[in-house]
């Protein structure tokens, strides 16, 4: 449901405003806003609580070591060691601090430097090393000759048809005094080594530069040796390097166990003091009192009161004051669940938050989404196989909410593929059958199609009247009258059009057909009366919306299929070992697809065809000014209520 | 024979919704795809998004199912 929220007024002497501040961000209840100017008391007197220059000092020092804090959290991969040192805030702004964050951001870039640098000579040597091993050979037949120089060549080998040309090249400018030699380094590299008189040296390497030929140049630690000296060198070197790597890796590791987790939670406290700060903008003042004003979920109220009244007795008062009716779109709105409804509340955060004071469908979603999700599986072994699933997504990404949630949504939805494929007889489709463990039921998804799909549109039909009547209450909730008449008329409209259909197809009684066809005609016409000519359109999108339900029997229906096609693998085969391999990969293939797709088509069902009846955007979130150390230990909790 | 038409009177039911779907969700999977570089919180409604098109070939396989019976 969508928490009442009461409009908060905190007035009380300036001398304690700071204070004040730091315990309404130790409650966490209180969503600060800007006092409105129109509260009565007159832009003389009240105006924005400045803010004195040693806060603004501290709070650009805060904001630099958060800059430092962060990098360093980049720096360092996450470690799950944890340390519980707590700082306040006083030592955190010293300059002694600030050195130290220095030295450790210094001490980790240079780490991770001398890490990349290692990881580079790494791959330059293997490469070094492939041409010189490929070019040695050649290089080897034209040792010892005299005043001839030479010069290494690569070659990308799709591009060989270059080599006759430069060759030609090579043989003017020498006259013909000149080796060559091609040889293969690799599938992609050819290598060539050239030989010539140190006297055509000048004219043979404008050639090589002016044609942009890579030509090998050793790096310049090796620079004056021979290749066979350097390919010496290199090879003693490449032995070297993993332990060097090694060891700067395990120095990386000591220093995020050292200081990972407590980063991590300084930044919290760096964060938590510049948000103390930032939200005195939020504060206005009179000569001798602070005004906060801010929406609390009503039942807090009382809570806060009790609080501030302890801490400060009769020097500060909360007071509630009233909502207009204008400001009804201005208040936070605050989904609020029970413990096993709210993990559904995940498929509600990828759309804006809807308006205050209208439904909240999360109760519905956690009925009908894993209700879809039953019918489309509707088989105990691929439940079962999604409930395991379900269970370690949940155990395995317990620190991250929406991962949590979506493996709490999962195990649910799985007890209902159980139940489902109870009904319908199935254990890895018709496996159970097969070997008599199990029958259908209540019905045979493979034969009795039409019933299937019947019962597909009807819940199609059940859930788009529900999202009509919910859009209603809405209307009604926010007093728009002639929003709630014109959803109503659209309700009339295609309960009676399904009715007409219905005793058409001879499903009802055709005694009710001249009622439907007045009751549709007079809601027609209500409905352009409301809604002009665009109310009957969208009535009629509203049979598209029940017709597209059918995809929970054809998406059901395919499952049980495949399945079944798994099943005759064992039979198709003369090798029974291998036919149940065949028929378990396919198995598994179909329960990955029994993950995703009946999930994404669920989910669809309800953003598309449910909501789009009464769904409005446009409200604001809740975030009440809280601690960002307590967010972070309320995390791993589990669900909060 | 009209066993024939009525099975290819199924496999059209199925084979044009899935070119259909599969020419959309191209589409939409490409755009996705580029703008889940930019925005990478919009994975969810992205999926939805490539989810939609879906609808004319699940329709086309009730169609063909029907035909079929």
């Amino acid at each position: 449901m969508i928490q009442k929220m009461s409009k908060v007024r905190i007035i009380g002497s300036k001398l304690i405003m700071n204070e004040v501040v730091e315990l309404l961000h130790t409650l966490g209840t209180v969503h600060i806003e800007e006092v409105p100017r129109e509260t009565g008391l007159g832009d003389y007197f009240l105006r924005e609580a400045p803010v004195d220059k040693d806060r603004v000092a501290l709070k650009g020092r805060l904001e630099k070591i958060l800059d430092k804090l962060m990098t360093l959290t980049i720096l360092l991969p996450p470690s799950s060691t944890v340390t519980d040192i707590r700082y306040p805030i006083s030592s955190v702004t010293s300059d002694v601090f600030l050195e130290a964050l220095e030295r450790l951001e210094t001490e980790a870039r240079n780490l991770q430097k001398r890490e990349v640098e290692l990881k580079d000579e790494l791959s330059s040597l293997g490469r070094y090393e492939r041409i010189l091993r490929g070019l040695a050979p050649l290089i080897t037949r034209l040792e010892g000759i005299k005043a001839y120089e030479t010069v290494g060549l690569t070659f990308d080998r799709s591009k060989a048809g270059v080599i006759p040309l430069l060759e030609e090249e090579i043989k003017r400018i020498t006259e013909g005094r000149y080796e060559l030699f091609v040889r293969d380094i690799d599938e992609e590299t050819a290598g060539i080594v050239i030989a010539y008189p140190r006297t055509f040296a000048k004219p043979v390497k404008e050639l090589i530069t002016g044609e942009a030929i890579s030509e090998i140049r050793l790096p310049k630690d090796y620079e004056g040796l021979t290749f066979f000296d350097a390919l010496t060198i290199m090879l003693k070197r490449k032995g070297n390097i993993p332990s060097d790597m090694e060891k700067v890796s395990a120095a990386i590791k000591g220093l995020s166990d050292r200081w990972y987790s407590e980063v991590s939670r300084l930044m919290e406290v760096v964060r938590d003091a510049i948000d103390e700060i930032s939200i005195l903008r939020f504060c206005s003042e009179t000569h001798y009192a602070f005004i906060i004003t801010g929406w609390i979920p009503s039942p807090d109220f009382q809570s806060l009161v009790k609080a501030l009244r302890e801490r400060f007795e009769d020097r500060v008062i909360a007071t509630e004051s009233e909502i207009k009716g204008e400001e009804i779109d201005l208040i936070p709105v605050y989904l609020k669940n029970p413990r096993l409804l709210k993990p559904f509340e995940v498929f509600l955060n990828v759309l804006p938050p809807p308006k205050y004071g209208s439904v909240d469908p999360t109760p519905f979603v956690a009925f009908f989404f894993p209700t879809f999700f039953g019918l489309m599986v509707g088989d105990i072994g691929y439940g079962i196989l999604i409930l395991f699933f379900g269970l370690y997504m949940k155990r395995r990404f317990r620190e991250r909410k929406v991962l949590r949630d979506l493996g709490y949504v999962m195990t649910l939805s799985s007890i209902f593929c159980i139940v489902f494929g109870f009904f319908f007889g199935e254990f890895f489709g018709d496996l159970g059958e097969r070997l008599g463990i199990i029958h259908p039921t209540v019905m045979d998804r493979t034969k009795a199609l039409t019933a299937f799909l019947v019962m597909a549109i009807g819940l199609g039909v059940g859930h788009t009247i529900l999202g009509l009547i919910i859009a209603i209450v809405n209307h009604i909730h926010r007093g728009r009258g002639r929003d709630a008449l014109a959803k109503g008329s659209s309700l009339v409209f295609v309960l009676s059009l399904l009715l007409v259909i219905g005793t058409m197809t001879r499903h009802f009684p055709p005694e009710l057909l001249p009622t439907g066809v007045i009751v549709l005609v007079t809601a027609l016409f209500f409905l352009i009366f409301f809604e002009g000519i665009l109310g009957p359109v969208e009535a009629m999108k509203t049979i598209g919306n029940i017709i597209s339900y059918a995809r929970i029997m054809a998406i059901g229906t395919a499952s049980v299929v495949l399945a079944g096609v798994a099943n005759r693998m064992v039979e198709l085969t003369d090798n029974l070992a291998l036919g149940i391999v065949v028929a378990s990969i396919i198995h598994l293939l179909n329960a990955i697809l029994a993950v995703f797709s009946p999930a994404i088509h669920s989910i669809r069902l309800h953003y598309v065809e449910f909501f789009s009846k009464f769904y409005q955007t446009g409200g604001r979130r809740y975030e009440p000014f809280r601690r960002h150390e307590a967010e972070a230990s309320s995390e791993g909790k589990g669900h909060e209520t | 024979m009209e066993k024939g038409l009525i099975a290819l009177a199924a496999a059209l039911a199925i084979a044009i919704p899935a070119i259909a779907t599969a020419w959309a969700q191209g589409r939409i999977g490409a755009a996705g795809a580029g703008a889940l570089a930019e925005k990478p919180e919009l994975s969810g409604t992205i999926i939805i998004l490539v989810a939609i098109p879906e609808t004319m070939v699940i329709l086309g396989f009730v169609v063909a199912m029907l035909i079929i019976r």
